[in-house]
This record gives structure tokens, sequence and C-alpha cells, in this order.
């Protein structure tokens, strides 16, 4: 594509698609906004660039000149950000058309898009059921076939968990692979801006765009952007692990058929797999539940009417103003977890909690250490324990729904690529099976991926 | 390990929280929840052997230290729920309590 009128035609197309899709709930941006914002990126958009026309929706806590960045939350409500994420900066030199901003549990702290201030984003193939989250707005609006490509974050798996839920395709980035500016931060030591596609390529050429050195964060590595690989021939030569700790005997059944149909295509593929342990596995929640509330209840301090977004008002000193405006504006989740994160911080339970957290941290990246130091390639797991569960079903335990994430949460504690990719259906639900590459070597894991995907029934009942 | 309801308020003081007071017996129930289930680390026995993990790069890099044109597309002054004059208006500070 290198018509302007064509990129006309694309935005055009892509506002009727995402309008249409209103039910999911998925876009926060108003239709007459967004068609406006549309056609004028349309026509500034650059027809040389590599993703020209394309249009890419963007989670609503990644900033954005065009669209307000409510992250979810009531305490942005109406913000407008006065600089853009450099992973936005980058879609739009490259021609890409910003689609407005999806749904997600606020400032990304949830799995299922339940805990949102805007309301509940619905599962494409089931409104009773959940998208998964926190960036469910984005997967739903891709499974849907609104857009090609959207824009997630991750913190603790919030871009492979929808994106299993959901049947696409969703890639986390090595921390330090994409730049987290203008990213809203939660857990700064684990956040990473993810992609979803439809396909392995789409989503693998959006990454490839976003990736690369930015002098804007300094925990950006100073690399290139990534190098997509080829559609390889077959798995030759790769060595890929299963760890036994991803498949307990409480593994839903179809999820376990799933995972060994896409084993046994894989070694029909030339991959040898072999089973594989990480031993401290059963403690990667836990750890998180920690780590990640503790750097929250220290981001989110920034949030307290002052500077940004309303201001409840009606106090008469400062610290009531903070206290109102805090206690208001934050959902019920993102205060339990900024409560948790305050007192495994506080003196007399930080060592017990919170570095106690930090050397268990350091003995999960150490299990990856280990496996990949044996010759081991890339590790395949199932993306989640069950596919997409019903709405409210895990509202009123927020630990049952902290356990959705138990097959995810390792990769952002060790700072590792990841990525889903649909294996299979249940009763029509959705399956995605996981593969974990080693720190910046995403090209291997996406010609894995690219390989599987051509050969595994994503479609056909496991 | 479960907190009492005090616990919950001292915390929310600290974190500068409003708490409702017809939430707090859920909220004091659901981080009791939250607190036991992450216990769990606690029974591993403390590892000072492995390499400790700090994700990104291995050094901080700086940028050059130049004065540069407003990054910004607008000032605080359209972000911000009160502004004059180049200040954020706030309320006064008050009496700053003890949470002792």
């Amino acid at each position: 594509m290198s018509d302007p009128g064509e990129a006309l035609a694309s935005a055009k197309a892509a506002a009727d698609r995402i309008i249409r899709a209103k039910r999911l709930n998925a876009c926060l941006t108003p239709p007459k906004e967004l068609r406006q914002s549309l056609t004028k990126q349309a026509q500034a958009a650059h027809p040389s660039g590599v993703l020209y026309g394309m249009p890419v929706a963007i989670k609503d806590n990644i900033c954005t000149l065009e669209f307000t960045t409510t992250c979810g939350s009531k305490i942005l409500e109406g913000y407008r950000s006065p600089y853009e994420a450099t992973a936005v900066a980058k879609l739009k030199a490259a021609g890409a058309l910003i689609t407005g901003k999806t749904n997600c549990d606020e400032f990304g702290m949830g799995s299922s898009t339940e805990h949102s201030a805007y309301g509940r984003a619905l599962h494409p193939f089931d409104k009773t059921r959940v998208p998964g989250g926190s960036s469910g707005g984005s997967a739903a609006l891709v499974a849907a076939g609104a857009v090609p490509a959207g824009l997630g974050s991750e913190t603790g798996g919030s871009v492979r968990q929808p994106a299993s839920f959901c049947g696409i395709v969703g890639i986390k980035p090595t921390y330090g692979r994409v730049s987290r500016y203008g990213l809203v931060a939660f857990g700064s030591s684990l956040d990473q801006i993810g992609v979803f596609g439809r396909s392995v390529h789409d989503a693998a050429r959006v990454l490839s765009v976003i990736s690369g050195r930015d002098p804007k964060d300094s925990t950006c590595e100073a690399r290139d952007s990534l190098r997509l690989p080829t559609v390889p021939e077959s798995l030759q030569g790769f060595v890929i692990g299963v760890p036994k700790e991803y498949f307990p005997p409480d593994l839903a059944p179809a999820v376990r058929r799933a995972c060994d149909r896409a084993i046994r295509l894989l070694k029909e593929l030339g991959a040898a797999v072999r089973e594989v342990s990480l031993p401290h596995t059963q403690y990667a929640v836990p750890t998180y539940y920690i780590i990640a509330p503790a750097e929250a209840s220290s981001n989110l301090a920034r949030y307290d009417g002052a500077r940004y977004g309303p201001r409840f008002n009606g106090a008469l000193d400062m610290r009531a103003l903070y206290r109102s405006t805090r206690g208001e504006g934050f959902g019920p989740e993102v205060r339990r977890r900024i409560l948790v994160g305050t007192y495994v911080l506080s003196s007399g339970y930080y060592d017990a909690y919170y570095r106690r957290a930090q050397q268990m941290r350091a003995l999960i990246a150490q299990d990856f250490r280990n496996v990949f130091d044996r010759g081991v390639d890339l590790l395949f797991t199932p993306t989640t324990p069950t596919p997409a569960f019903k709405a409210g079903e895990k509202l009123a335990d927020p630990v049952a729904m902290y356990l959705s994430d138990i097959f995810v949460v390792t990769a952002n504690l060790a700072g590792l690529p990841a990525m889903s990719l649909p294996i299979g259906r249940v009763k029509g639900l959705p399956i995605g099976g996981q593969l974990i590459g080693q720190a910046f070597l995403e090209d291997e894991m996406i010609e894995a991926a690219y390989a599987l995907e051509r050969v595994v029934p994503a479609a056909g009942d496991a | 390990m479960s907190v009492t309801r005090e616990e919950v308020l001292k915390i929310a003081r600290l974190a500068e929280l409003d708490v409702d007071e017809d939430t707090l017996p859920v909220l004091t129930e659901q981080m009791s929840r939250i607190l036991e289930f992450v216990a769990q680390i606690g029974a591993v026995p403390a590892s000072e052997t492995a390499k400790p993990f700090v994700p990104g790069p291995d050094a901080v890099r700086f940028r050059p230290d130049e004065v540069r044109p407003w990054p910004l597309a607008f000032g605080p002054s359209e972000l911000a729920p009160a502004f004059r004059s180049g200040f954020f208006l706030v309320p006064k500070l008050g009496q700053f309590e003890e949470d002792g």
C-alpha cells in the first residue's frame, strides 16, 4: 500500500469495524473523535513506511497525543498526555494508523478487564466470558477482526493471557527490548510494551518497528531493532524444553490435550523436545504479588489531585485532598494493591516479604538460566491453566484471579521474551500455547512460532 | 498472616488513601487472604547465593546534560486541576498528623 487514497480507505474501514464491535466495550475512544483523527492520520501518514496504512489499536495506559490516556481509571478521566510514547511515535513514523485507545484493567492491574472504571470488556466469542487482562480491549478488537494488530502492556502476563483467551498471537519482548517511555508505570522492573496480532507475522512486524534503542528510557537496551526471521522449513536443530511444573494434575484436560498435540507437532517439525524442571515455579505468583504491588504503591503515589486528572474537591488541607482524590479516584483492585504494596514495604515487614521476594525472583531467574545453559533453546508450556473464564467468576476472590496468571508471570520476573499463539479450541473457546525464549533472542522464538502456526489446527477442537 | 481492621486503617493512612467504612470488613478479609497467600515464600530457605536479578542494562546510561526545547506538546496549565501564574494551586498544608 503506498497510495494515500488507500490509507484513507483503510482508516475508514478500520473505524467502521471498531464502531461495529462496540458491544465488546473494547475501544474507549468515542466514534466521532476516532473517525476525525483517523482521517487526519491517514492524510499525514508516511507512504514509504513499512506499516503504511496498518491500523493499530493502543492500550489506554500508553500515552498518545491524539486521544486521552486514562489507564482505565477514574483518577485520569479526561487526561490528555502532553507527550507520546516512543512505541507510538515509531508506529506513526512507520505509517501505521493509531485506531483509538482500548479498554484495560485499571493501571494494568487485573486479569479479566473487569477492573476498568469504564465497564468490563467482553470476550469476542462469548459475551458471558472475559477476554482476559489487563490488555483485554486490544486483544478483543484484534480477535474480532476490527484491527490486524494492537499494543498492550505486560507486568505479569497481560498480553499473553488475553491473547490465549481470545485466540490470537501475543508477544512480550525481553525487558529492555522496547522503550517504556510513555508507558504509564505500574511495576517498573517488570513492565514492557507487548504486541497482539492475528498472525505471528503481523505481531512480529509491529514488534520489529517498536523495538530498539531509545535515549528517553535508560532501561531500554542500546540495541538495533529486532530482525524479523524468515519462516523456517523445519525446526531441525532446535531444542525445546517442556517444564514439568507447567503441567500440574489439575490442568484443564483440553489444555493438556492441545499442548500434547502441539508438542507432537514440534517434534514432527524436527525439534528435539525434552522434559526440564523449573523448580521454583510454584513461588512465582506469590513473588509477583509482593514485588508488583510494592512497585505500584510507589509509582501510583503521583496521582494525588495536584497535577493530573480530576480533583475530588472539598478537602480543607493538602493531605485530605490526597486522600479523598485517591480514595475516590482508584478502583477496588488498585486500592487493594496499593495497600498490600505499602504493607510489604513497611517497617517490620520489609524483610519477611519484599526482601524475600527479591531473593525468590533471583532463584526463578536462575532456574531459567540453568535450563538454557544446558542447551535448551526455547521452552513450551500452556499459556493459561484454563480457557477464558466467566465474567464475575473470580471477582470476589483476588487470589483465585491472581492464580490465572500462574504460567505467565515467570517470564516477567526473569525479564525473558515469551509469546502465546493459538493451538486449539474447546467448545469454541481458544487455547493458547506459550513459547519462552532466551533474553534478546526473540527471533528464535518467532521462528519456532512461525513453524508451529503453519501446522497446528488452531481452530480445531483439542 | 492476617491483618486487623486497625492495621488496614494504619496502612491506608501511610498510603494516603481514604478507605470507606462500609468496605473495610471485606477489604480486611481480602488483604488477609492475599498476605497469607504471598507469605508461602517464607517457607523456602532464604538464599543469598543466587545471583541478584536486575532487569535491563548492566549500567545506567545518562543523557547528555544539555538544555533542550520544551519537549511537551502543551504545558501544565492544561493538565492540572488548578494552575495559576506558573504554580499548581493546592489547599494549605494543614496539621501534619502522627501516624505512629
